[in-house]
């Protein structure tokens, strides 16, 4: 297997907060190999976010990276300065936020912004406004030559997702990712810009981490899936086996969560019962023990690690099975 | 007669600034972002709009709310009809009427902590018998956050965090319209249901009237009682969603409705793909506003807009050849 693109070993970051710090996340580990598209899923609150504004080092003023390391080509970025991060950014790793209102400004035509992306192309202006009408194009968006003259405003929340997921392409990344780019699309649109992070990833042979809690699109674009709870990764691995046989209980219980697999419509929707853990008191033991149908003695003892070849997974019935 | 909300015909139009570039396209100097739509909302029911990104769903809501200019048309509510204002805004009673915005962190103000947002509405109303912060509290709890959310900043919370307090903000005053855009985006599936469930028990408790604004047709065949597709500002098919969604009408639902990504990765597809070029509100196609990428459009279509067909109460549509 070819070297992955980006390799997270072991990371933990943690939000100072007036109760203590609150650990967001604790010893992620994964991998996104060259080429392939990978999948986060997780509960809302369960680090997503915080993981990528970690690896392109945009956290917030109150966030504290533990330890850790964030491999990519083998760098670690943990160690970049943020001149070379910024370098990075919008060059080698592109990024398409969870509000598209983070990467616009709203004060500036779409055109406009969409030119600055392009600052180191040599290009004409008229070049640049070529190659971002083709691109707004190619996302869907309707007459594209005249969106360039509008404001973020004037565009509806769809299609500000689908500007900023242009900006991101025209970079032409070697590793794109994607906080839940498609929230604001309806199906058909959804569709089309899977299909085009495909193309993408075809034509340049780029790596996509996408995050989404649309668990459709994820078995439609991906092909593996990193699981996590609660700062924690709880299972990786291929897409096929993740959703056909998922082996840690989280995984089991979100999915049956899924409306789409339900067949007969009903206005009592499965939940998964309780919440969270307190992230700035953290439980011992197992980090799902308090919401897990079937734990064992050893859950409130001893913290499970992840296990497995290919298809890992954290969860102490795992080794009993064995 | 237990109608909460009548929409007749509504339009709503924005000015476009007639710059150089746009003079040179020949453009018009206004858009039709809502063309003519017609919806009613009963007490206890639960409407879905579905449909285009860009189709003009958002500015439908900020319509209804008084927060988009009305061009034409009328809206009633509660039997009484809906005064318009300076700049063409609608003033709602907005104890009753609640909107959940579709940017949930954009709609909360930064520099409030969660509990001051919550308990807002009750200092502002003066309704309840318990204090503002008490409210919040309960507030909170019911959205499933622990207490200890109440001393956030909104930049603080993730996003599914932040959805979670708009959806007990629009819920705090127990409006009789709520309004929700897009009120499960960004949430998982598990959570979803429990918002989803709360929205549900609260209708029966109350018997409110939901409209829902929703991307995720899984969402809707589970809670709306009736739906209405959106394309270009009008809606092509309405009616009782069970009815749409097992035997659609029009070509555009047909489409949406088969494109829904499936999580069974064995699952065929049997989608419609739909090719053709994407209309502009800018320059409206002629005749059916949907013939450009119509896989059953045929001339009747490019030259004729096909008048309302079925049955209003029931499953209606524009279209000239309709599915069968
Ligand atoms: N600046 C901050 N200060 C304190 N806590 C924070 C801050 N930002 C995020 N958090 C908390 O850290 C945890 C992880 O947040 P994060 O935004 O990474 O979640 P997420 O997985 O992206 O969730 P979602 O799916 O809802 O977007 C949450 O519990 C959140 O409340
Ligand atoms: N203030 C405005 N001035 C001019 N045009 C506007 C304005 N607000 C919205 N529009 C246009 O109206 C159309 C419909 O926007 P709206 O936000 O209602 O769509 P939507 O159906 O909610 O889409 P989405 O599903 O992407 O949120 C879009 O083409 C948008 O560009
Ligand atoms: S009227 Fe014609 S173009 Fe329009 S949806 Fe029906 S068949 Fe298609
Ligand atoms: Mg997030
Ligand atoms: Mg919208």
């Amino acid at each position: 297997m070819s070297q992955p693109v980006l390799k997270i070993r072991d990371l933990s970051v943690s939000y100072q907060t007036e109760a203590g710090p609150l650990q967001a996340l604790r010893d992620v580990t994964f991998a996104v190999p060259a080429g392939k598209i990978i999948g986060i899923v997780g509960e809302s609150g369960c680090g997503k976010s915080t993981l990528i504004s970690t690896i392109i080092r945009l956290i917030a003023p109150n966030a504290r990276i533990g330890k850790g390391s964030i491999l990519f080509k083998g760098d670690d970025l943990l160690r970049m300065t943020s001149a070379e991060m910024r370098a990075l950014r919008g060059d080698e790793i592109s990024m398409v936020f969870q509000d598209p209102m983070t990467s616009l400004n709203p004060v500036r035509p779409i055109g406009r912004q969409m030119a600055d992306v392009q600052h180191r192309d040599a290009l004409s202006r008229r070049e640049k406004n070529a190659r971002s009408e083709s691109m707004l194009g190619r996302v869907g968006i309707p007459d594209p030559a005249a969106q360039l003259t509008r404001y973020p405003h004037q565009l509806s929340g769809g299609m500000r997702q689908r500007v900023a997921i242009a900006m991101a392409l025209m970079a032409e990344p070697s590793l794109l990712i994607a906080d839940e780019p498609t929230t604001a699309l309806d199906a058909t649109l959804e569709v089309q810009i899977i299909h085009r992070l495909q193309e993408l990833q075809r034509d340049f042979g780029c790596s996509i981490l996408f995050i989404s809690h649309h668990l459709g699109v994820i078995a439609e674009l991906c092909d593996e899936v990193v699981v996590m709870y609660a700062g924690e990764v709880v299972e990786s691995g291929p897409m096929r086996d993740v959703f056909l046989e998922p082996r840690h209980p989280y995984t089991r219980k979100l999915l049956e969560c899924d409306p789409a697999r339900i067949a007969e419509p009903t206005r009592d929707l499965p939940v998964i019962e309780g919440s969270l853990p307190n992230l700035v008191q953290l439980p011992d033991g197992c980090i799902f023990r308090e919401r897990c149908p079937k734990t064992i003695e050893r859950c409130g003892l001893q913290r499970p690690r992840l296990a497995g070849d290919g298809h890992q997974a954290s969860c102490h019935l795992l080794d009993t099975a064995e | 007669m237990n109608t909460l909300l009548a929409i007749r015909d509504l339009h709503v139009r924005y000015p476009l600034k007639t710059g150089l570039s746009a003079l040179a396209g020949n453009r018009p100097s206004f858009v039709d972002v809502v063309h003519g739509v017609s919806l009613d909302i009963n007490r206890g029911e639960t409407v879905a709009i579905v449909g285009e990104s860009g189709s003009g769903k958002t500015t439908l809501a900020m319509a209804v709310c008084g927060l988009a200019p009305v061009f034409r048309g009328e809206v009633r509510f509660d039997g009484r009809q809906l005064e318009r204002e300076r700049n063409n805004r609608l003033n709602p009673d907005r104890k009753r009427v609640a909107l959940m915005f579709q940017d949930p962190v954009g709609s909360l103000s930064p520099r409030m902590t969660v509990r001051k947002i919550l308990a807002e509405p009750f200092r502002i109303h003066r309704t309840g018998s318990s204090s503002p912060e008490q409210e919040a509290r309960r507030l909170l709890s019911l959205v499933g956050l622990s207490e200890d959310f109440g001393d956030r900043y909104p930049h603080q919370l993730s996003g599914g965090q932040a959805r979670r307090v708009g959806v007990a903000r629009a819920l705090a005053l127990e409006p009789d319209l709520l309004i929700a855009d897009e009120p499960t985006a960004g949430l998982d599936v598990s959570i979803q249901g429990e918002v989803l469930n709360l929205m549900s028990r609260l209708q029966q408790q109350m018997g409110l009237g939901i409209m829902i604004i929703t991307h995720n047709l899984n969402v809707v065949r589970h809670i709306a009682d009736r739906m209405a597709i959106m394309y270009l500002g009008r809606f092509v098919e309405q009616g009782d969603a069970q009815k749409i969604f097992s035997r659609p009408r029009h070509p555009y639902t047909e489409a949406l409705l088969s494109a829904n990504p499936s999580t069974d990765p064995d699952a065929g597809s049997g989608r419609i793909e739909l090719s053709g070029e994407v209309p502009s509100l800018l320059r409206r196609p002629a005749g059916c506003e949907f013939n450009t990428r119509c896989p059953r459009a045929g001339d009747r279509c490019r030259v004729s807009f096909p008048g309302l067909a079925g049955d209003f109460g029931d499953q209606a549509y524009h279209c000239h050849f309709p599915l069968d």
